[in-house]
């Protein structure tokens, strides 16, 4: 048990290293949730056509899009896990002795490391546009949490996805194909009371919402009612797809 | 099966039903030998080493490493074995020593230990200088000397390398070459390594296999594997009519096959006895007033080992694949 939790541990560290050597993908990746929260929200924000109480509407999206970002991060992996196979990288590790288990949490846990590096640059630079973060250090311990969850959850559903798809071809549109409409269906950018309703049984089954409205309860409200049951479903949600996820990692490389 | 560090009976791999790309493999490798598995490309090698460690079952058949099996004891022989695959698979945004610090994790290499043994391992491929720097300002050669530091981190009983040299010019494959030398002397290994490069399987190993189509057609040392053709051959250079001249050796009896020639005009024929046979097709050709510009006996490589038994000719079922696959290997070392 302890030598499984020092290989996974080796695989986060390996990913803790890549971003200390090239941290660029984190300063582009950031680009366009600064859009929104700078641009896009202001705007929105000035026709008072989303109406929501005690808060800003750029404060109302930032968790929104800080999830949006995290989940194009995520869902990266499963690619990322292919191009390993294409050069060889994943031969190595599955010939090394580690539990094919063990490789996807490090892989997914991995995403949650990066997740965390982006989180932070995104709060960093919405609180200088104006976004008030609650300053708690146990709320931002758990929302951390939280975006380490989520992240290892969408890794892992990634890395399913490429286990069925195979190819880095057949994998490159899938990444957004599967992030916008979860996006849009959710809570991220409109709160789910003025969705028509078939919309509000997406939002209400998409996983996405949850992470928005725990990390939204977290960051920006303090108000905590509805955070046990978030954390639930994203743990849920991550045991679900980690599981899946293990059984046809192997699959890639045959 | 006393000392045979791996045994392998009767394996089959069939992709998508079809492709049968190992057709019965048997085999045994000695311990301590360095075992060469030469071929073309889609000879099935690659296929072999991918089941001997572990990465994919095999359709039928069995394989034994140290007597674990490969099928039911998997775990085990993966703490048994260093595998270095054919493609430059080296993390390229850490450095030499980040790389290999993650592969002693990885195989649980105990901590207190740890430095000592990256330390000796990049030392013995000449790139304890380099351990700082990342990996993707090495060259090609550095990066292949990394991967085989990192294979024996665990200090593996068997160590898999296929096509170890590929893509390296000839100075790189050289230094390769010596540094699998230093590594037999100083730790107590068996290698088993594919190549399609004759050269390599004929200085470098101790025994090998020919495998073509998914079958071994031959299995010994190279100069047994030689001697074995019972072909050596007289190649002639003319500027008579091509044809004609083969006809005329075709009509020799202990002529057993004629080919085109790398020179203009340049026939080969394979004889069983070159000696005797260069009296007799001098006398023929004379007969037949063709002018003979030159004439030269050679003794068999391992490129006629290979049309002996493969039937066709190793370069000609390697060339194009082969500039792909260097190609990739090429844009990956940028």
């Amino acid at each position: 048990m302890i030598a499984y939790i020092e290989k996974v541990l080796a695989m986060l560290e390996v990913e803790v290293r890549r971003i200390m050597h090239d941290r660029t993908e984190l300063y582009t990746r950031a680009v366009q949730p600064i859009l929104w929260i700078g641009v896009f929200a202001p705007v929105m924000e000035k026709f008072r056509v989303v109406p929501i109480p005690n808060i800003t509407y750029m404060e109302f999206i930032t968790p929104g899009v800080l999830v949006q970002s995290i989940t194009f991060v995520s869902i990266f992996y499963g690619l990322n896990v292919i191009w390993e196979r294409d050069l060889g990288v994943l031969n190595k590790l599955l010939v090394a002795p580690v539990s094919r288990s063990a490789l996807v949490i490090g892989k997914a846990l991995s995403a949650g490391v990066r997740g965390i590096f982006q989180s932070l640059i995104i709060v960093l630079l919405a609180e200088i546009l104006g976004v008030r973060i609650v300053i708690n250090p146990i709320y931002l311990l758990l929302a951390a949490l939280l975006i380490v969850v989520f992240c290892a959850a969408f890794a892992a559903l990634s890395i399913f996805i490429a286990s069925l798809l195979k190819t880095r071809e057949r994998f490159m549109g899938i990444g957004q194909a599967i992030t916008m409409p979860l996006f849009f269906a959710s809570n991220a950018i409109y709160p789910i009371n003025l969705m028509p309703n078939w919309l509000k049984a997406v939002a209400t089954i998409n996983p996405l919402s949850y992470a928005v409205e725990g990390l939204r309860a977290l960051m920006i409200t303090g108000d905590l009612t509805t955070v046990p049951l978030d954390f639930l479903v994203s743990f849920v949600f991550v045991a679900v797809t980690i599981v899946i996820a293990s059984q046809t990692f192997k699959k890639i490389i045959e | 099966m006393s000392n045979n560090v791996i045994s392998v009976r009767n394996l089959v791999k069939v992709y998508d039903k079809v492709t049968r790309a190992l057709d019965g493999v048997s085999l045994d490798v000695e311990e301590g030998e360095i075992f060469g598995l030469l071929g073309p490309n889609g000879a099935g090698k690659t296929t072999l080493v991918r089941i001997l460690t572990t990465q994919i079952p095999p359709t039928s058949g069995e394989a034994f490493i140290l007597g674990k099996s490969i099928i039911e004891e998997a775990e085990r022989v993966r703490e048994l074995i260093g595998y270095v695959p054919q493609e430059i698979s080296v993390m390229t945004d850490l450095t030499g020593y980040e790389n290999m610090l993650f592969y002693s994790k990885l195989y649980g290499v105990p901590s207190s230990e740890r430095k000592r043994r990256i330390e000796n391992a990049l030392s013995l491929v000449g790139l304890l200088d380099k351990a700082n720097i990342v990996v993707k300002n090495y060259s090609g050669g550095m990066m292949r000397r990394l991967e085989i530091a990192q294979a024996i981190i665990n200090y593996p009983k068997v160590l898999f390398l296929d096509e170890p040299t590929i893509g390296l010019d000839p100075s790189g494959r050289k230094a390769i070459w010596s540094y699998l030398s230093q590594l037999m002397e100083e730790h107590e290994m068996t290698i088993f390594m594919t190549t399609h490069y004759m050269d390599e399987a004929d200085m470098v190993t101790d025994r090998l296999a020919i495998i073509n189509l998914g079958k071994i057609v031959a299995v010994g040392t190279s100069s047994e594997l030689k001697r074995s053709t019972k072909l050596e051959s007289i190649t002639i250079i003319s500027k008579f009519h091509k044809e004609e001249v083969k006809n005329l050796l075709n009509s020799l009896p202990f002529v057993k096959q004629i080919y085109d020639g790398k020179e203009e005009g340049s026939v080969t024929a394979y004889v069983e006895n070159a000696e005797e046979a260069v009296i007799e097709i001098i006398s023929t050709l004379k007969e037949n007033n063709v002018d003979v510009e030159s004439l030269s006996m050679n003794k068999p490589t391992l490129d006629d080992v290979f049309l002996a038994y493969a039937g066709t000719k190793l370069e000609e079922t390697t060339s194009a694949l082969e500039a792909r696959k260097v190609r990739r290997t090429m844009q990956r070392m940028r």
